[in-house]
């Protein structure tokens, strides 16, 4: 490049070298600032919502709706979706209700347990039987306490 | 197939990169598309006169540098601040969020320190009547920038809903309510109703991060645009040198490159300041509570705030239109003091500027300490 008239033309090595002292400073600066900025974006793991007593509340579903064989229903607990109803035999079943496919609510269907999304069917045992499920959906320990429902993990 | 692809001009070969090279056929892949090398070239050229005062010639990009700052640390904030619960989701990002005190405290510094920029950028233009022929509008957009610069500060302060915001944000629109005939209409617009709710927030929070947002980054692009096309000004010492004697720097490559070291200590100023003193959240703000004692507007309201005073019961009209002729009569001031070198009026000018400025610091201490 030729030096404009009047403009001061430094030696290229001692410039060279303040230039790649600056990029060094400009990299660390930015460097300091992405970890606060990463950490502040990070989100807070969601809280457990079986702390403390070890079993949540299933909000939505009452327990009478689910009394006799082949009633089912879905809810929520601890801001998650559940699905609980009574087999054929009367026991009483729980499954986390999110599709382990694409992630949407399953619902109970009476011989099985189905998804309307992209057709997934799951057994009574939450077995992955048809469909793009690539797992059997999570189980929960289901209790009824009068007219409350609690979910608890399941004990392996 | 190539036809419609623009020739790399013969002036500009010399001075791209190796056409063997990456760059280089980057450089040449993008002229043909873009033939913008008159642009470059004139970029290229642009220069900035060496003399005593040249350091002034840094405050615009050291605004621009707390402007960035404002727009991260700005949307950082959205990510966590709820209008619906204005007090309680800042508390959250204080109290829970990493970080979340730091960004907040540098949103605060840095809104401070840039206000503080265009202030030292306002007068170190004025002193060295920089606004004269042909910068008018480069003056004029400036103003403008500095006005919403301002109401930013403003419709910031109030988002918070402590009890200091609420305070401010309820006596400083009590000022539009003054004023004749619109006032009450215009107050009512602004707050969302009668009195200063949670509303306001729902009309303060679109203002501070959508509207003055893109108000002012159309601005900034104008008035950079103006400074790019004009080239910087220079002072009348410095025309009247013989031409051997001026020196100039390259912007791009020498006044640039040294500005840049200028703004990583900034940055560190700013961590330095939030860590140092950081932006307080007071309780929650109760609409009916009284006052807490001591309140005062932010600093760069606050020569209004006490000029205003001078101005007591059925006067305070009169201030506010004394108050109102101050912006009308920087506009013009590009208008009437034209003469380049300085005339009578350019040096009545100065002077004028100089008991501006005397005026602001003074009625600013004044209201600081009284």
């Amino acid at each position: 490049m030729t030096a404009k008239e009047g403009c001061v033309d430094e030696g290229t090595t001692g410039r060279r070298g303040f230039l790649a002292l600056l990029g060094g400073l400009t990299a660390a600066w930015l460097a300091a600032a992405a970890w606060p900025v990463f950490r502040y974006l990070s989100p807070r793991p969601p809280p457990d919502p079986f702390a403390g007593e070890g079993k949540a509340l299933v909000k939505g579903i009452a327990a009478a709706e689910v009394a006799r064989p082949g009633q089912g229903a879905n809810g929520s607990y601890g801001g998650r979706g559940v699905v609980v109803f009574r087999t054929p035999d009367g026991q009483l079943r729980a499954f986390d209700s999110k599709c382990t496919h694409a992630g949407c609510n399953v619902q109970f269907q009476g011989d099985r347990i189905y998804c309307n999304c992209h057709g997934g069917t799951y057994d009574l045992e939450g077995r992955n039987v048809a469909g793009p499920p690539p797992r059997p959906l999570t189980p929960l320990q289901v209790t009824a306490e009068g007219e409350s429902l609690y979910v608890s993990p399941v004990s392996s | 197939m190539s036809s419609d692809l623009s020739p790399i001009p013969p002036e500009a070969e010399p001075r791209l990169p190796a056409p063997g090279s990456r760059a280089g056929r980057a450089a040449r892949w993008l002229l043909a598309r873009y033939p913008v090398w008159p642009i470059v070239e004139h970029l290229a050229e642009k220069r900035v006169p060496r003399h005593r005062h040249s350091a002034w010639y840094a405050m615009g990009g050291i605004v621009l540098f707390f402007f960035s700052v404002q727009v991260v640390t700005g949307i950082l904030l959205m990510v966590y601040y709820d209008p619906g619960q204005p007090w309680q989701s800042v508390q959250r990002i204080v109290m829970e969020i990493p970080y979340g005190a730091l960004v907040r405290s540098i949103h605060h510094w840095a809104a401070n320190l840039m206000i503080l920029a265009i202030f030292l950028h306002l007068f170190s233009t004025f002193f060295l009547k920089a606004y004269r022929p042909p910068r008018e509008l480069t003056w004029v957009t400036g103003l403008v920038l500095a006005g919403l610069a301002m109401a930013f500060g403003f419709s910031g302060y109030l988002l918070p809903w402590d009890e200091l915001s609420f305070f401010a944000t309820r006596v400083g629109i009590s000022e539009i309510e003054k004023a004749p005939l619109v006032g009450g209409f215009l107050a009512d617009l602004v707050r969302g109703g009668p009195d200063v709710t949670v509303a306001t927030i729902n009309r303060f929070y679109p203002l501070h991060v959508v509207v003055l947002p893109l108000l002012i980054l159309g601005l900034i692009g104008a008035h950079l645009t103006f400074v790019q096309v004009q080239g910087v000004s220079e002072p009348d010492s410095f025309r009247a040198l013989p031409p051997e004697q001026r020196k100039y720097h390259k912007f791009f490559g020498e006044f640039l490159v040294a500005e840049i070291p200028v703004w990583l200590a900034l940055g560190v100023l700013l961590v330095a300041l939030a860590a140092l003193a950081p932006r307080a959240l007071d309780p929650e703000a109760n609409p009916a509570a009284s006052a807490p004692e001591g309140i005062k507007p932010e600093w760069y309201f606050l020569s209004q705030y006490q000029a205003l005073k001078l101005f007591p019961g059925s006067l305070e009209l009169l201030g506010q239109a004394l108050l109102g002729l101050v912006p009308l009569a920087m506009v013009a001031v590009p208008f009437w003091d034209r003469s380049i070198p300085a005339d009578a009026r350019g040096r009545l000018a100065t002077r004028l500027g100089i008991a501006g400025l005397a005026g602001l610091v003074a009625m600013t201490l004044w209201g600081w300490l009284s």
